[in-house]
C-alpha cells in the first residue's frame, strides 16, 4: 500500500507534470497526470497562481470555438521543484 | 607553549583548524535541515538540525577551550580572571580543561544519540510521552556520562564510538533499503568518526592516536560536505 502524499509532494507532483509536457499543459491532462480530483487540484492551482509558481494562459485554438486555458510553469516554480529535489535527496541520503 | 597530556606539542593549533573545518560542516547541515522544516514544519528536520547544532556547540567549547590553553596571551587573561575562584592547588589547565571537556561532552553524546534515534525507523513512535520520557532518561544518561568522563576521559570516547556504531548500523540498514549511493557515503562518513573516537580511546597509549583521530575525523566530515555540496548542487 502506497502512502498519501504529502502537501509539498502533491505541490511537487503537480509541476513536474507540466514541466514533463515541456512548461505547458491542459487542465485536463493535469488532472490525470497528478491524480487529483477536479475539486482538489483547482484548489491547489489557486495556490500555485498566488505564489505565482504557475500562470493560466488562454489560447484560441479556432475561431467561434472557446478559448482554451493552458496551465504554464514559472521560473519560480521551476526553483522550487529544483528546491523540492535537494529536500528529497537529503532526506533520502540522511535517512529521515 | 602549554602541553596537554592529550595532544603531541607540534599538533597544538592545528586541531583547531581541523575542527574548525569540521565546525562548517556541522553548522551547514544543521542550517539546511533547519530550512526545510521551516518549509514543510516536520519535526525530524528539526531534531536532525538540533543534533547538528549540539555537535556544532561541542566543538565550539573545544575550540575555546584549546584556543586559551595554546595561545600564551589568552591563557595569560584567562588565568588572571578565573584567578580568585581557584583553589591554590588546582591549575588553570585543571579547571578549563575540566570545564572545557564537560561543555564538549554533553552536547556531542547528545548530538549523537539524536542523530542515533532520527536515523533508526520506524519513528512513528517517537511522539508525545514517549518522546518526552525517553528524551529525559537520554540527557540524564548524557549528563552522567559526561561527568565520569571528567575523570576518565576514555568513558566519552568510548560512549561515542559505541553511538557512532550504531549510527552506522542504522545508515548501512538505510542504504538497503533506499540502495541510495549518497547514503552509502554518510554511513562511510560517520565510519570514519566511529574509528576517530576509536583512536582517541588509545590516546593514554600514545599521544600521537591524537593526531590520527582528529585527521580520521576530519575525512569523515570531509565526506559529509562532498555529499552536502553534491544536494546541493542537483
Amino acid at each position: 500500500m502506497t502512502s498519501r502524499r504529502s502537501r509539498l509532494e502533491l505541490i511537487a507532483d503537480i509541476l513536474l507534470a507540466i514541466q514533463n509536457k515541456g512548461g505547458k499543459i491542459k487542465p485536463t491532462h493535469l488532472m490525470y497526470k497528478s491524480n487529483l480530483s477536479h475539486k482538489l487540484l483547482s484548489n491547489y492551482l489557486d495556490e500555485l497562481m498566488e505564489k505565482e509558481m504557475v500562470r493560466i494562459e488562454e489560447e484560441i485554438m479556432k475561431k467561434r470555438e472557446a478559448p482554451q486555458k493552458t496551465i504554464i510553469i514559472t521560473d519560480k516554480g521551476l526553483n522550487f521543484l529544483s528546491e523540492f529535489r535537494r529536500m528529497k535527496e537529503f532526506t533520502e541520503t540522511f535517512g529521515l | 607553549m602549554f602541553r596537554l597530556f592529550t595532544t603531541p606539542t607540534w599538533f597544538n593549533g592545528w586541531d583547531i583548524v581541523f575542527n574548525l573545518v569540521i565546525l562548517v560542516v556541522a553548522i551547514l547541515i544543521a542550517a539546511y535541515s533547519w530550512r526545510i522544516y521551516k518549509i514543510n514544519k516536520e519535526n525530524r528536520f528539526a531534531y536532525f538540525s538540533l543534533a547538528f547544532i549540539m555537535i556544532a556547540i561541542s566543538l565550539l567549547f573545544k575550540l575555546s577551550t584549546s584556543g586559551i590553553l595554546y595561545f600564551e596571551p589568552i591563557r595569560d587573561t584567562a588565568a588572571n580572571v578565573l584567578e580568585p575562584i581557584t583553589n591554590p592547588g588546582s591549575t588553570l589547565a585543571d579547571i578549563l580543561y575540566r570545564v572545557g571537556f564537560f561543555l564538549e561532552m554533553a552536547p556531542m553524546l547528545g548530538g549523537l544519540l539524536l542523530i542515533f534515534l532520527i536515523s533508526q525507523k520506524p519513528r512513528e513512535r517517537l511522539h508525545k510521552f514517549y518522546e518526552v520520557s525517553q528524551i529525559a532518561l537520554f540527557v540524564y544518561l548524557v549528563l552522567l556520562i559526561s561527568i565520569i568522563s571528567n575523570f576518565k576521559f576514555f568513558v566519552f570516547y568510548l560512549t561515542s564510538t559505541v553511538l557512532l556504531a550504531l549510527i552506522v548500523l542504522n545508515y548501512y540498514k538505510n542504504y538497503l533499503n533506499n540502495n541510495n549511493k549518497n547514503t552509502l557515503k554518510v554511513m562511510i562518513a560517520f565510519l570514519f568518526a566511529m574509528f576517530a573516537n576509536i583512536f582517541f580511546i588509545f590516546i593514554f597509549v600514545w599521544e600521537g592516536f591524537y593526531f590520527i583521530g582528529q585527521t580520521v575525523l576530519l575525512i569523515g566530515f570531509l565526506g559529509l560536505l562532498t555529499t552536502y555540496t553534491k544536494i546541493m548542487r542537483k
